[in-house]
């Protein structure tokens, strides 16, 4: 089942069809989405630099055009550090662990017990966008989220040639 | 079908199927003969594919549509033009008024609603599952202040002011109709028939002509969100349908016609299109056919019937148990629950236009959900369509005539059909061609197989005691496929099997039925005095349903004492989860003597649906609802009786031969003009009878014999 570049389109920016929607999530998934899907980031993304992976809505693991290493970046151009790594440790952070800080999201005494779990926010440095967020109990370290087998991925998975590392 | 006489002939009936895929239509003459029409539905402009099917059908006859339309006393349509409406979310701008403080109760709807008609698989998938846009949007939802329990006590007294105000604001914001609906209505309707009163008034003042309607008047029965959302659907989908259908009956109209079309309701009788509770008719297409087999049921004497239809995008089974339908009281439709009553009927998305796809990763054949409808498949070069369909299989391996699709309105192109399956299914399969289509159709065939020994073990009874109808347009090629091995009495295929849901229409009484929730519980051994009241509670209930039926039929022309009336009522065992709907042995109930037949009437067919020793009258009784059903006498089709030929067929009707592939080899399949074969005439397979309409797969291993009816009974040999 392959879809055209305007359905995958549509897809990215959150205008989809219910129908084309309801096809995607209940079929096999088509073989060529994942590159249709990338070259639509790629046009949209303000830099030149090839999208290896998306990891959320304005986050990136890219191949950086001058050194060919693999960064995590976001989509304002910020480098947080290697693929491999936590990139939530090189973002700005808000954590929310008192009452009154809970209170600015939800109304108060419906939000979670500050000393059973906190929420913590991440942000891009360079345009405040927010990029995650968890809510863990207080003492948990920050959680790693994804750590992606890219090889795998591209090689077996798409049949795609994996793209140089530096 | 005889072709004699063919200018004295007077149609008499009329009976419409205008599906998502065909349009047809079923004419009757005066001595019960009859013929198909077919043509593709015409979704823009239905009334187009109607004369279309109509002009098709009588060619055959040899009238042209003004002659056959002068004489016709009665025309039955059942059609999916509201059923999409619905489905697209493309009604009437409508406002609601509930209980303040449960404003958000129709946009939240039901956790169901969100993956009502889903597959299977996406049930369980819960990212598939997503809420619709509510039918009223909350910007157009007002409350009023009241309140009454379930019991029907007031508990908080109306408070008009609310009620003034709501309707004002309603009516300034230019709605196209009110919906009221409030908690408990149907058990004490008082205030809602007062704020019913009061938004009158506002719109009469206002000079706006905006229609009202109060669920009590059109719904009163349990359950917030189904009496809501039907209510809500009168406005919404059921005025603009009465304008396709007044379209319609216009179009026939202009053609010469003289009688004014009813319409085939959920309930499996027909109503008339100016009827107030008109959405009812919302699904009525696979209704018809089930009609249809009951009414030759009752003629000749088939007491248990499975009901099994399939056309381009489904596989629908019901069961007609000891000559009675089931009723389902609250189905859903549209992804919307609802409060109808509805003939009870299991549909699978499995029809001769499903999609056949490989599963890249395991390789499985799968198909649909999705289907091609009314575009075939690849075979047809105009459909635009590049997946493979249940019908390229069809025509790759014989069982369809590709010259003859429709009688040859449609030209298939099997050259087309074979490139395709070899390419996306049988290269990847590593198999022929032949054998990879084969496999599709064998694997359509367990599906339906399966489906059907699970509806009907399911629901402990055994096929052995069932007599199995197969008609639709696509359900001939398959009857074969999805009876063997299940043993069945036997197994029917009437020779207007593609018209025959329209044949059940015109079949259809004229009738009308309402309901009403009811709340009468009772011990076994209550004193009599209890049993009395009870009956007066209950007859209180009919009584008022009486009045709506009677009004119906008075909108229709019809007076009182012409109106046949049956009450009905729904009982269970007390503290029991499933009531049954009961035909009630007497017209009226008043004393305990009374109650006591009723009794005996829930306990008789309750020991024949499930079984005697399964009874438990020891629990006491509930009452869960009133029904009133009201009919006038109509014309009806007549059953064709024809004197017996020999078995050998006769030579004009075989019309030569075909290669026909199953089980690995082809063979050479004799073929059969459908019409041209005489009662009496027996065919052993490997044989193919054709008709415009349908073609009836008789692979060898099968034989056919026509009775006198023309209904081809197949057996296995």
């Amino acid at each position: 089942m392959a879809y055209t570049e305007a359905k995958i389109r549509d897809l990215v920016d959150g205008t989809i069809d219910q129908d084309t929607l309801h096809q995607m999530l209940s079929m096999p998934k088509d073989q060529e989405r994942f590159e249709i899907y990338l070259e639509i980031l790629q046009e949209q993304v303000p830099w030149d630099d090839r999208i290896i992976l998306p990891l959320g809505p304005k986050l990136f693991i890219v191949q950086r055009a001058e050194d060919k290493k693999w960064v995590i970046r976001s989509w304002a151009g910020h480098d947080f550090c290697d693929w491999t790594e936590n990139w939530k440790l090189h973002a700005k952070v808000r954590v929310r662990d008192t009452p009154e800080a809970m209170e600015k999201l939800y109304p108060k005494l419906m939000a979670p017990s500050t000393g059973w779990q906190v929420i913590r926010e991440y942000f891009c440095p360079l345009s405040g966008d927010l990029l995650d967020v968890e809510a863990p109990t207080p003492w948990y370290p920050v959680i790693h989220d994804f750590e992606p087998d890219i090889d795998t991925f591209y090689r077996d998975w798409l049949g795609l040639e994996v793209p140089e590392r530096a | 079908m005889t072709q004699t006489a063919r200018n004295a002939r007077s149609v008499q009936v009329l009976g419409i199927d205008a599906g998502g895929t065909m349009t047809d239509t079923f004419f009757v003459d005066a001595d019960g003969d009859f013929v198909v029409g077919k043509a593709q539905t015409t979704p823009a402009n239905e009334a187009q594919g109607l004369l279309e099917s109509s002009r098709e059908g009588l060619e055959h006859w040899g009238l042209t549509l003004e002659d056959a339309l002068r004489n016709i006393q009665t025309g039955v349509y059942s059609g999916t033009a509201m059923l999409n409406r619905v489905v697209q979310r493309k009604g009437l701008r409508v406002g609601l008024i509930v209980n303040a403080g449960m404003e958000d109760f129709h946009r939240m709807g039901r956790a169901i609603q969100a993956y009502l008609g889903f597959a299977y698989e996406d049930r369980i998938h819960i990212n598939t599952h997503y809420y619709d846009d509510p039918l009223v949007p909350r910007d157009l939802t007002r409350g009023v202040a009241e309140r009454i329990d379930m019991m029907g006590t007031v508990v908080i007294p109306l408070n008009e002011d609310t009620a003034r105000t709501a309707a004002r604001e309603l009516i300034a914001e230019d709605v196209e109709g009110i919906v009221i609906s409030l908690l408990h209505s149907y058990k004490n309707p008082t205030h809602e028939r007062r704020v019913r009163d009061i938004v009158e008034d506002e719109v009469k003042a206002s000079g706006k002509p905006i229609p009202v309607f109060a669920s009590t008047d059109y719904y009163p029965v349990r359950k917030e969100t189904h009496r809501t959302n039907t209510t809500v659907l009168e406005a919404y989908a059921a005025e603009p349908s009465r304008q396709t259908l007044h379209g319609i009956s216009g179009a026939f109209k202009d053609h010469g016609s003289k009688f004014d079309f009813r319409v085939m309701a959920t309930h499996g009788g027909t109503i008339s299109w100016k009827a107030k509770e008109l959405a009812r008719t919302i699904v009525s297409g696979p209704i018809g056919g089930v009609i249809g087999a009951k009414y030759l049921g009752e003629k000749l004497g088939y007491r248990n019937i499975a009901c099994s239809d399939i056309g381009g995008t489904s596989f629908d089974v019901a069961l007609i148990t000891q000559g009675e339908l089931t009723i389902r009281n609250d189905p859903d439709m549209a992804r919307l629950v609802l409060s109808l009553p509805l003939v009870a009927m299991d549909s699978v998305g499995a029809g001769a236009g499903s999609f056949v796809r490989l599963d890249p990763y395991t390789k499985a054949i799968k198909l649909g959900p999705d289907s091609a409808g009314y575009r075939v498949g690849v075979c047809w070069a105009e459909s635009g369509i590049d997946t493979v369909s249940i019908s390229d299989c069809h025509v790759v391996l014989g069982y369809l005539n590709p010259d003859n699709f429709l009688g040859g309105q449609v030209k298939l192109d099997r050259q087309r059909a074979w490139d395709a399956i070899k390419v996306q299914v049988a290269d990847p399969l590593g198999m022929s061609v032949e054998d990879a289509a084969a496999g599709v159709i064998e694997l359509l065939d367990a599906e339906l197989r399966d489906y059907m020994r699970s509806m009907i073990s399911g629901k402990g009874y055994s096929p052995g005691s069932f007599t199995c109808f197969s008609y639709g347009g696509a359900g001939p090629v398959h009857t074969y496929g999805y009876t063997e091995g299940l043993g069945f009495e036997d197994v029917i295929v009437p020779a207007w099997a593609a018209g025959f849901s329209a044949f059940g229409c015109a079949a259809a009484d004229f009738e009308y039925r309402y309901d009403k929730s009811l709340d009468i519980n009772i011990d076994t051994d209550a004193h009599e005095a209890d049993k009395a009241s009870q009956a007066e509670v209950l007859q209180a209930a009919w009584d008022e349903l009486t009045e709506r039926v009677l009004e119906e039929f008075e909108r229709n022309g019809y007076a009182a004492d012409k109106v046949e009336l049956q009450p009905g009522f729904r009982m269970q065992y007390r503290g029991q989860l499933n009531d049954l709907e009961i035909e009630s042995p007497i017209a009226s109930a008043g004393g305990a003597d009374d109650w006591d037949r009723l009794v005996s009437a829930f306990n008789d067919t309750y020991g024949r649906v499930y079984a005697a020793s399964a009874r438990s009258p020891e629990l006491g009784y509930s009452v869960t609802g009133a029904i009133m059903r009201g009919t006038v006498p109509i014309p009806k089709p007549k059953i064709p009786e024809e004197p017996l030929h020999d078995a050998t067929p006769p030579r004009e009707a075989r019309t030569g031969t075909r290669q026909f592939y199953r089980k690995g080899r082809w063979v050479e399949a004799q073929l059969y003009r459908m019409e041209t074969l005489l009662p009496g005439n027996q065919i052993v397979g490997p044989a193919i009878i054709e008709s415009d309409a349908t073609t009836f797969v008789v692979p060898d291993g099968f034989e056919t014999w026509l009775d006198e009816h023309r209904l081809f009974h197949l057996k296995e040999l």
